[in-house]
């Protein structure tokens, strides 16, 4: 697949994998990286939108996420997945912006109440519930956050995770088992 | 492992479309409770932000990044071949003050300061008054037309 990328640039390189596009971007060859931000732009938007950023934000997120892990591109040795690796920086990056406003501003979900905006009570019901989750996501610790959301939005198994976040299988496990736990209830 | 466990690993998975539920696993998660809710929260949460993340158009998004990592590279490269400047001009005044040090304990006066401090032995003779009147005469700006003559005139007439 890599000797695709290396006879033509334009012929990029849907086939090819992530490994192999990053050491295209690496030798100079630019539709490498335009591949790698059209393959994992929206799960990047997803998991930021997912992780409490607020929606008008995510763009600008997900630029700065991919601009800081292009400059490092060397750090991702292609032991764990790209998507995997690109999601964790976007969490750091997030982390970052709330420590600088000082502390999340999660509204707490027991004083939580459904805006009176004349909607159908089903949609309003629907749309409710995904706010709670999405601000019940928002509120777990960053490891537990990190390990569901890898799990239920990409599929990752544990090793991957672990890979990803710098811990280890039976943890990623473990949080994601924790976080479960604490969010069953916001769904039904 | 329980058959919640074992259906719990197994929800991402067929949430996502990549595996399916066999009919005992259907009837399972029927009769549990517990497994109903989870799997409501998975699927709800693999849902959860797709619109979100939809909305971020790619294209633009990767010419943004290219444009940015093209400037960064840019600045890059400059902050280095400033570093570069600034440690050759500091190699450069380090090697003229090093080579411009004193070799001996004496001290070299300039030749305009060695002339300055020359003596003029006319001079001691004379009066405070009769010296004010030399100063005065110097003072006295030389006519515009005045020739090399008039100037030469001028000295000898100071000299005495």
């Amino acid at each position: 697949m890599s000797a695709s990328l290396t006879t033509t640039q334009s012929a990029a390189p849907a086939a090819s994998t992530d490994e192999a596009l990053v050491t295209a971007f690496r030798r100079g060859e630019e539709p490498a990286a335009t591949e790698l931000v059209r393959r994992h732009v929206g799960a990047l938007g997803q998991f930021l939108y997912s992780s409490g950023a607020d929606r008008d934000e995510v763009e600008d997120l997900v630029q700065e996420t991919l601009f800081r892990a292009f400059r490092r591109l060397d750090s991702w040795q292609g032991h764990g997945s790209f998507r995997s690796w690109l999601l964790s920086i976007g969490s750091n990056l997030l982390r970052d912006q709330f420590r600088r406003r000082k502390g999340r501003q999660v509204v707490s979900l027991e004083q939580h109440e459904i805006a009176d905006q004349g909607d159908p009570h089903a949609d309003l019901t629907a749309s409710d519930t995904e706010e709670r989750l999405r601000q019940g996501i928002a509120a777990l610790p960053r490891l537990q956050r990190d390990v569901f959301l890898l799990r239920v939005q990409q599929g990752a198994d544990y090793e991957k995770i672990a890979v990803a976040l710098e811990t280890t299988p039976g943890a990623a496990r473990v949080h994601y088992h924790h976080a479960v736990k604490r969010l069953k209830g916001l769904v039904r | 492992m329980s058959e919640c466990h074992r259906l719990s690993d197994w929800m991402p998975a067929v949430a996502l479309g990549s595996a399916e539920w066999t009919s005992e696993e259907i009837e399972h998660l029927r009769s549990c409770y517990s497994c109903q809710a989870e799997w409501d929260l998975v699927q709800m949460s693999g849902r959860l932000g797709r619109e979100a993340g939809l909305q971020v158009e790619a294209a633009a998004t990767s010419q943004r990044l290219l444009d940015r990592l093209d400037r960064h590279r840019l600045h890059r490269q400059r902050r280095r071949a400033w570093s570069f400047v600034g440690v050759a001009a500091a190699a450069a005044v380090v090697a003229v003050v090093w080579t411009g040090r004193p070799t001996t304990g004496s001290i070299h006066h300039p030749a305009s300061v060695v002339g300055f401090q020359m003596a003029l032995p006319e001079l001691d003779s004379l009066q405070p008054a009769e010296l004010d009147s030399v100063l005065q005469s110097m003072d006295e700006p030389a006519p515009a037309d005045s020739t090399l003559e008039d100037l030469e005139g001028f000295l000898d007439s100071w000299e005495g």
